[in-house]
């Protein structure tokens, strides 16, 4: 029984750690607003309560004089709210299929010179060491390997292998990718590569002795590669990792798209 | 009979592992790293039921996985068969009843399956390979996972006796007397 109990309650701790993990490893250390939203939880009842005290014993309870009309005033408003509730709600679900219409609208807008189409990602790997993700649209949607997916922000990848409805994109971060990439103002050309060293970043290398590379620039593909087309942006330098030998010199590159958030992409067929 | 409803029930667990994976886990992380639940139940499968029903259902099941995400097919299904024949083994030499055993059991079969993948992963897809990244992931996966472990250990220990007996037969291992 007793070895029941003491079980039961390292499971529970052992849950406790977990969450808190998990907690604090997502943290924004910069961001203590909910630090500060526990605290006015703790304090706002206890203040509320002196208030409310403080304003009896003075007198300004005249508020809650009339009880009767009050009750019916808050039948009202609860008729409204519940109004107003369902009005939100629908205005919502249009709000989110206009967002969707008009991602499509701008993808389609943007890369207007290149036939594409629209798909949805409908499941992403579960590996820590790759990047991959399936979309909704496969071989009878004319998808073939090779083929190059983006998204409103820049690129996404190129599709790895096919069904008929489904497709696998093997995106740029993953670290079996490699994309020729150009400064957009010194138009070096530099190596990008999926790296696990930070998550969500690719890491540039080869980059050209001379080249001139600073905090911000701009990089798209060079279109060298046979599968990314031209000029599609990339992402923007990070950090520079400056070694002794100014060959070995690498970058780290933010994608231009963040690959936690994305949901829609094109698939450039033509 | 009932050996055909647990494999189609682990086949279910499978299932519904495959979408804690995509969607839970890919929140509730741990720097972003997700734990890798397949391991903890192929190990299990082969300690409970043996490596006859491991390594068949660690093949069948990481092909299936690798045909959902994967890269390339197969690197899932030989990794999985793996762990499955290696819970067979441990099974004979270490007691499962032990928390501490199932610990070092679940390090052991994280570690080999993740190296083993990623190994296979360089030489089939030519990832760019990256040691000390690697072993940061792999340390907080290892660790991640030793937590879930600890968690399910008495639901899994109690289906895997159940598991047992249906695939093996309550036999007396005359080795613990």
């Amino acid at each position: 029984m007793y070895k029941k109990k003491t079980g039961l309650v390292g499971i529970i701790i052992t849950i406790l750690i977990l969450v808190i993990l998990v907690f604090i490893s997502n943290m924004n250390v910069e961001n203590l607003s909910h630090i500060e939203n526990v605290i006015s939880t703790v304090v706002m009842p206890i203040q509320n309560g002196i208030t409310y005290l403080k304003n009896k014993i003075t007198g300004n309870n005249t508020f809650f004089a009339d009880i009767s009309k009050l009750q019916q005033e808050n039948e009202e408003l609860k008729q409204r709210n519940s109004e107003l509730e369902a009005n939100l709600r629908e205005l919502e679900i249009v709000k989110a299929e206009n967002t969707t219409l008009k991602e499509y609208l701008d993808l389609s807008e943007q890369y207007g010179n290149y036939k594409t189409k629209a798909a949805y990602i409908i499941s992403k790997d579960i590996s820590n060491y790759s990047n991959v993700f399936v979309i909704n649209v496969g071989k009878n949607d004319g998808i073939e390997n090779n083929m190059t997916v983006i998204s409103e922000k820049g690129l996404v990848g190129y599709i790895i292998s096919t069904t008929d409805t489904t497709a696998k994109v093997q995106t740029i971060i993953d670290t079996a990718s490699t994309v020729s990439a150009t400064l957009s103002t010194s138009r070096d050309n530099l190596i990008c590569k999926g790296t696990l060293e930070e998550s969500g970043m690719l890491k540039a290398t080869y980059i050209p002795t001379n080249a001139n590379l600073i905090q911000g620039d701009i990089l798209e593909t060079s279109g060298m590669g046979g599968i990314y087309p031209k000029g599609i942006k990339i992402g923007t330098v990070k950090t520079i990792q400056n070694s002794s030998n100014i060959v070995d010199r690498s970058a780290i590159i933010e994608p231009a798209v963040d690959f936690d958030k994305v949901e829609t992409v094109l698939v450039i067929t033509e | 009979m009932k050996n055909t409803l647990i494999i189609l029930a682990i086949i279910l667990v499978f299932i519904v592992l495959y979408f804690l994976q995509v969607n839970f886990f890919n929140w509730f992380n741990i720097s972003g790293i997700q734990p890798n639940l397949y391991v903890i139940l192929i190990l299990f499968l082969g300690l409970f039921a043996g490596k006859r029903v491991g390594i068949p259902m660690g093949i069948f099941l990481g092909i299936c996985l690798d045909f959902f995400t994967s890269k390339k097919i197969g690197i899932s299904g030989i990794m999985l068969g793996a762990i499955g024949a290696m819970g067979g083994i441990l099974d004979k030499n270490f007691s499962k009843d032990s928390r501490i055993t199932i610990i070092l059991m679940t390090i052991v079969a994280t570690a080999t399956f993740e190296i083993g993948s990623y190994i296979l992963n360089a030489i089939i897809v030519s990832i760019n390979v990256e040691i000390i990244p690697f072993i940061k992931i792999l340390c907080i996966e290892i660790l991640y996972n030793v937590i879930l472990t600890i968690i399910l250990y008495p639901l899994l220990q109690k289906v895997g006796y159940y598991i047992e007996e249906s695939f093996r037969g309550s036999k007396i291992l005359t080795r613990y007397f």
